[in-house]
C-alpha cells in the first residue's frame, strides 16, 4: 500500500519503503536515507581535506596553511546544509548532497592549487588573474551557494509553488538573458573576451544573470509546456517515419531557438546559447513525448551553428580551431591547445596535485579547469568527475521519474539534462571532441553566479526527490488492499 | 512522460560515454603526440628537469652543459665559450632549437632509444637520469683562432674548416655572432626579450654565415674552372699554355673582361700555372668561353656545388652553393671567374681545398664524432665517407701544384699575406678571390680565401669568407693562417 508506483506501475527500488507489500496493515516506516547522506559528506570532507592537504605536499611539501580554516569551513558549511535537509527535506535523494558538496570541494581545491602556482616560492609562475584571496572568495561563494540551497528548500516547499509564477518566472529569466545585451560593453564584458554576459558592479564584483536565468527559463518551460502539451503533442504531417508538428504549433520552439540566437550573436555566448536550446528541446519532448522535436530541433541547432560560424567571425573562429588547433598555437588556439597539452602532460595516472604546470593555460581557473584536473589527476581522475557528473544527472533523471506530477518531471528532467549537457559542451570543449565554447564547469569553475545557481538546482532536485519519496498521505478509506496508483 | 524521461536518461549516457571515449584518446591515445607537439611548453620545462648532456670540442672542452639553477628548481644551460661556439652549439629553447642542440637533441636529452637501456639501469640503481655527452670533431684551438680572428676582422664573415682526409669539421665560426646564453634563461619574460632583440638586429648576429649564407666565390672558382679544363682534356696539366690577353671582349658584348688592375697577363700566352698564380681573369674567361656550360656544371656539382641535401649532423642544413647551367658564353666567362650568379657558403670554400688535398676524393663533412652515454660507453661514433671524386689523383696533383704556387711562389696572390708570414714553417697551399659587388661593383669586394696545409700531407683545409673585405689576399689569407697555425700547433706540428 506504501508502494509509491510511477504512472507506468513499476516499483521505484528499495530505497523508497519497498518491501512493505507483504505487510499491508503494518505502518510504512519510510526512510529518508538521511544517515547515508550523513556518511557519504563525512566521506566527502575527507577527501576534500586529503586533496588539499596533497596540494600543499605536491607544491612544497608542506602542509598548507589553510588546511584547518578552511577544512572546518567547509565542514561546517556541508553539516548545516545536510541538517537543513534533515529539516526540509527528509525524504530527498541521499546522493545529490553528496555529489554536489564533493565537486565543489574539489573545485575549491583545485582553485587553491591555481592560487599557489608562483606564489610563496611555489612552481610556475603567478596567475595574474587571481589573487591570493580567490580561495577564501571560493568558500564564501559556497556558503553563499549552500544558504541559496537552504532558501530554495525553505521557501519552495512544493514543487508545485512553482508552478503559479509560470510567467513571472518566464519573464525574469528573458530579462536575465536579455539584460547583458542591452547594457554597454564596458559593464557586461567579460574582460579578455567577446563575451557580453556579464552585469559588472566596480569595486564589488559581477554576476552572470545567465546562470540564474538557466534556471528561471528550466521552470517557465515546465509549467508552460505542462498547460500546452496536448496541443503540441497533435500530429500534423507523417513524413519519413517521423510525425511532424502542425506548423501552427512550432512557435514557442522558433521563439526558443530566437533566444538562444539572440545570446550567440549579441552576447558572443555560444555555449550558454546552446545550452538554452538544448533545455527547451529536451524539454519539448519529454513533455509531448514526440521525438520529432528532438530531430527538429537538433537540424535547427546545426543550421544556426552553421550559418553563424558563416556570419560571425569569433563562431567561426571556434570552428576552425577545432578542426585545425595546432595551426593558430600563437593567437586563437593558444588556450585550448595549452588546455590539451595540459591533459597529454597528466596522461593515464596525472601528475600529481600541485605538480602539473595547468598555470599555463590561461584563465585555467574558469571554463579550463577540468584540464588543471586532467593534468594533475590524470586521465583516472578526470573520468572520475565524469562518473560524479553522471552519478548527479541520475540521481536527478531518477527524481524525475519518480515525481508524480508532469510539472516536477519536467522540471527535474530538464534540471539534470542540462547540468549533462553543460558538462558535455564544455568537457567535450576542452577536450576537442567538440569546438570550444566558454561556459562554466558546474560546482569546479572558479566564481559565484555558477555555483550558486547550480545549488539552486540541486535544491530544486532534491525538493522534487523529496516530493516524490514522501510516503503518500494515508488514504481516508484504508482498506488495506487497495494500491493507490497516481497518474502521472 | 517516462519513456521520454528514460530517453533522455540514454541520452545523457551516451553524452557521457563520448566524453570517457574522448577523454581516454586525448589522455592516453594522444598524449605522446601531444607532448611531441613543437612548443609544447610543458613537454620541453620536464626536459629541464634533469642534466642535459654537455657538448664538448674534439679535445674535451664543455662548450655547453646543464646546471641546476636553484632559483627556478630547472637545469639551465650555460655556454661557456658565448659567441665563439654559438653557430656550432646553436641553443635550445621552447620554441626553437638550433645547431647541435636541435641534431642531437634526443641523445643530449637522453630519450634516444639507444639511451633506454642505459636510462633502465639508472633508474633502477636510483641514479638520476642524465642526457649523454656529444663530442664535436671542432679543434678548440682552430675555434678559437677562427672567431678571434673574424671578430678582429670586424665584417660579416664566416670561416670553415675541415680535415681533408676525414671530413671532420675542426672549426667553424661566424661574425656577427650571437651569445646563447641569453636564450638559454629560464625566465620566461627575459628570454623573449633576448630573443626579440637577437631577431632585430640589423647585424642578424643569428645567421650562421659559415654555413647559412653564400657569397660570391671570385677568383677561388678558377680551381673548378681548371679542374674542368683538365677533365675535358682542355689542358694537360699546370703547364700547359693558355691564352692570356690584357683584354677580353665577351662575345655578344661591349664588355671587356680584364685583370686586376687592367694590367697584362705575361705575354698574352702563359702557362696555367702562371695564370693561377697570379689570378688573370682573362685566361679563365678564355677558358669559361671554350668550355660546355653543361661540363663547368658537372665538375662544380663534384665539389658540391648546387647540393640542397647537404648536412653537418641531422637538421644541420647547409645553404646551397650555387653554380647554374650557363648557356651564354659572356655569362659563362664571368662564371668562370667566379662571378655572375656563382655563391659558395665558407664551407663549400673549404670543400675545394679539402678535394684538391685528399687527391681528389671529396669526404663528406661531419660535426659529431662521437655520443657518449652518462655511463662512458659509446653509443654512436662517426662515420667517414666519401662524398664523391671531385678529380683524379692526377688532375689533384696539378692543382696542388698550383695552389702551392699561389702561396709559396713570389709572384702569387697569397704570398706575401700566407706564404712569408706564416710561423714554424709550415707550408701552404691556397687560393684567393675578391669578388666584385654591387652595380657596376660600387660596393665593396668580398674577400675570399681557401687553402690547406701542410702541403706535404694536408691535414686541415679552410675555406673564408669576409664580407666587403676588399682583397681576399689580404683580409682572407691572414685569418686561415691563423687557423692553420693554431691548429697545427695543437697537434704537435706546428
Amino acid at each position: 500500500m506504501s508502494t509509491i508506483a510511477t504512472p507506468s506501475g513499476q516499483p521505484l527500488g528499495t530505497d523508497a519503503g519497498a518491501g512493505q507489500g507483504s505487510q499491508p496493515d503494518a505502518a510504512p516506516v519510510p526512510r529518508g536515507r538521511r544517515r547515508t547522506e550523513l556518511l557519504m559528506l563525512v566521506f566527502v570532507v575527507g577527501v576534500v581535506l586529503l586533496a588539499y592537504a596533497n596540494v600543499g605536499l605536491g607544491l612544497n611539501g608542506k602542509i598548507p596553511a589553510g588546511l584547518f580554516e578552511y577544512g572546518l569551513a567547509f565542514a561546517v558549511l556541508v553539516g548545516a546544509a545536510h541538517m537543513a535537509v534533515r529539516w526540509l527535506a527528509p525524504y530527498a535523494d541521499p546522493l545529490l548532497l553528496p555529489l554536489a558538496a564533493l565537486l565543489n570541494g574539489l573545485g575549491i581545491v583545485m582553485i587553491y592549487r591555481l592560487q599557489e602556482a608562483g606564489r610563496g616560492g611555489n612552481g610556475g609562475f603567478v596567475i595574474t588573474t587571481m589573487s591570493t584571496s580567490t580561495t577564501a572568495l571560493q568558500v564564501f561563494y559556497t556558503a553563499i551557494g549552500m544558504a541559496a540551497f537552504v532558501a530554495v528548500l525553505a521557501f519552495i516547499r512544493q514543487p508545485r509553488t512553482l508552478q503559479r509564477y509560470t510567467y513571472t518566472l518566464g519573464a525574469i529569466g528573458l530579462v536575465l538573458v536579455a539584460l547583458p545585451a542591452v547594457l554597454p560593453a564596458s559593464i557586461s564584458q567579460v574582460p579578455g573576451t567577446a563575451a557580453k554576459i556579464q552585469i559588472a558592479l566596480p569595486g564589488i564584483g559581477s554576476v552572470q544573470p545567465e546562470e540564474f536565468a538557466k534556471l528561471a527559463l528550466a521552470v517557465f518551460f515546465a509549467g508552460y509546456l505542462v498547460a500546452k502539451r496536448d496541443v503540441l503533442a497533435l500530429a500534423g504531417r507523417h513524413v519519413l517515419g517521423i510525425d511532424l508538428p502542425r506548423a501552427r504549433d512550432l512557435g514557442p520552439v522558433l521563439i526558443a531557438w530566437g533566444v538562444s540566437l539572440v545570446v550567440l550573436v549579441f552576447e558572443g555566448d555560444v555555449g550558454t546559447s546552446a545550452l538554452f536550446f538544448g533545455l527547451f528541446v529536451v524539454m519539448m519532448y519529454v513533455a509531448t513525448q514526440r521525438s520529432s522535436w528532438l530531430i527538429i530541433g537538433f537540424l535547427l541547432f546545426i543550421s544556426g551553428s552553421l550559418i553563424a560560424s558563416q556570419l560571425f567571425a569569433h563562431v567561426r573562429e571556434r570552428f576552425v580551431i577545432w578542426l585545425h588547433p595546432f595551426n593558430y598555437v600563437h593567437t586563437f588556439s593558444f588556450q585550448l591547445v595549452q588546455g590539451l597539452y595540459g591533459l597529454g602532460f597528466g596522461g593515464v595516472l596525472g601528475r600529481g596535485l600541485g605538480q602539473g604546470q595547468p598555470y599555463n593555460t590561461p584563465l585555467v581557473q574558469n571554463d579550463l579547469i577540468i584540464t588543471a584536473f586532467g593534468e594533475e589527476l590524470g586521465l583516472t581522475g578526470l573520468m572520475a568527475l565524469l562518473l560524479i557528473y553522471g552519478l548527479l544527472v541520475q540521481r536527478g533523471l531518477r527524481a524525475a521519474i519518480a515525481a508524480r506530477d508532469p510539472f516536477s518531471k519536467l522540471l527535474a528532467g530538464g534540471l539534470s539534462f542540462v547540468v549533462a549537457l553543460q558538462v558535455f559542451v564544455i568537457v567535450g570543449g576542452v577536450t576537442r571532441l567538440i569546438p570550444l565554447t566558454g561556459i562554466t564547469t558546474p560546482f569546479l569553475s572558479q566564481g559565484g553566479s555558477s555555483l550558486i545557481a547550480s545549488w539552486m538546482g540541486i535544491a530544486l532536485l532534491m525538493r522534487i526527490s523529496d516530493t516524490a519519496r514522501r510516503p503518500a498521505p494515508q488514504p481516508i478509506q484504508d482498506e488495506g488492499m487497495t494500491q493507490v496508483v497516481r497518474a502521472g | 512522460m517516462n519513456r521520454a524521461l528514460r530517453r533522455v536518461s540514454l541520452i545523457c549516457l551516451v553524452l557521457f560515454v563520448a566524453l570517457l571515449v574522448n577523454v581516454n584518446f586525448v589522455q592516453g591515445f594522444d598524449a605522446s603526440s601531444l607532448a611531441n607537439e613543437p612548443g609544447n611548453g610543458r613537454t620541453f620545462s620536464a626536459t629541464l628537469q634533469f642534466q642535459r648532456g654537455s657538448i664538448v670540442t674534439s679535445d674535451q672542452k664543455v662548450v655547453a652543459f646543464s646546471k641546476m639553477n636553484k632559483n627556478f628548481g630547472e637545469y639551465q644551460r650555460h655556454y661557456p665559450f658565448g659567441k665563439m661556439y654559438a653557430p656550432v652549439t646553436g641553443y635550445n629553447t621552447l620554441y626553437s632549437q638550433t645547431g647541435i642542440e636541435a641534431a642531437q637533441n634526443k641523445q643530449l636529452a637522453g630519450t634516444d632509444p639507444a639511451l633506454e637501456v642505459h636510462n633502465l639501469i639508472d633508474l633502477i640503481s636510483g641514479k638520476p637520469k642524465k642526457g649523454a655527452t656529444v663530442q664535436l670533431t671542432i679543434n678548440s684551438a682552430a675555434q678559437q683562432a677562427a672567431y678571434t680572428a673574424l671578430k678582429a676582422a670586424g665584417r660579416e664573415s664566416g670561416v670553415v674548416a675541415i680535415n681533408p682526409q676525414t671530413g671532420a669539421i675542426l672549426a667553424l665560426a661566424s661574425y656577427p655572432s650571437f651569445d646563447p646564453n641569453q636564450l638559454a634563461t629560464l625566465d620566461g619574460k627575459k628570454l623573449i626579450r633576448n630573443d626579440k632583440r637577437l631577431l632585430a638586429d640589423p647585424a642578424h648576429p643569428l645567421i650562421n654565415n659559415a654555413i647559412s649564407t653564400t657569397f660570391p666565390p671570385g677568383s677561388t672558382f678558377k680551381i673548378v674552372t681548371s679542374s674542368t679544363a683538365f677533365a675535358t682534356g682542355k689542358a694537360a696539366d699546370q703547364n700547359t699554355q693558355v691564352p692570356a690577353p690584357t683584354k677580353l671582349t665577351l662575345p655578344g658584348t661591349t664588355t671587356q673582361l680584364i685583370n686586376d688592375n687592367g694590367s697584362a697577363c705575361g705575354n698574352g700566352r702563359v702557362q696555367l700555372i702562371y695564370a693561377f698564380t697570379v689570378s688573370c681573369n682573362t685566361a679563365f674567361g678564355d677558358l669559361g668561353l671554350h668550355l660546355s656550360g653543361s661540363a663547368l656544371r658537372t665538375q662544380a656539382n663534384k665539389y658540391g656545388f648546387n647540393d640542397p641535401n647537404l648536412t653537418l649532423a641531422p637538421g644541420v642544413q647547409v645553404a646551397q652553393s650555387n653554380f647554374p647551367l650557363y648557356t651564354d658564353p659572356a655569362q659563362r666567362a664571368g662564371g668562370a671567374i667566379g662571378q655572375q650568379s656563382d655563391t659558395v657558403t665558407p664551407l663549400q670554400e673549404a670543400m675545394l681545398s679539402a678535394a684538391v688535398a685528399n687527391n681528389g676524393v671529396l669526404m663528406k663533412p661531419y660535426l659529431v664524432q662521437k655520443v657518449t652515454a652518462p655511463d662512458l660507453s659509446t653509443v654512436q661514433t662517426a662515420t667517414q665517407s666519401p662524398l664523391g671524386t671531385a678529380v683524379t689523383p692526377t688532375q689533384a696533383s696539378h692543382l696542388q701544384a698550383m695552389m702551392t704556387n699561389v702561396v709559396q711562389s713570389p709572384l702569387g696572390t697569397a704570398h706575401l699575406t700566407a706564404g712569408t708570414q706564416v710561423t714554424g714553417g709550415i707550408q701552404i697551399a691556397g687560393k684567393t678571390g675578391t669578388a666584385q659587388n654591387g652595380i657596376n661593383n660600387s660596393g665593396l669586394d668580398d674577400a675570399v680565401f681557401t687553402g690547406y696545409a701542410p702541403t706535404a700531407n694536408p691535414t686541415i683545409a679552410v675555406g673564408v669568407v669576409v664580407k666587403g673585405g676588399g682583397f681576399g689576399a689580404d683580409a682572407a689569407a691572414p685569418i686561415a693562417v691563423k687557423i692553420i697555425e693554431a691548429y697545427l700547433a695543437s697537434q704537435g706540428k706546428g
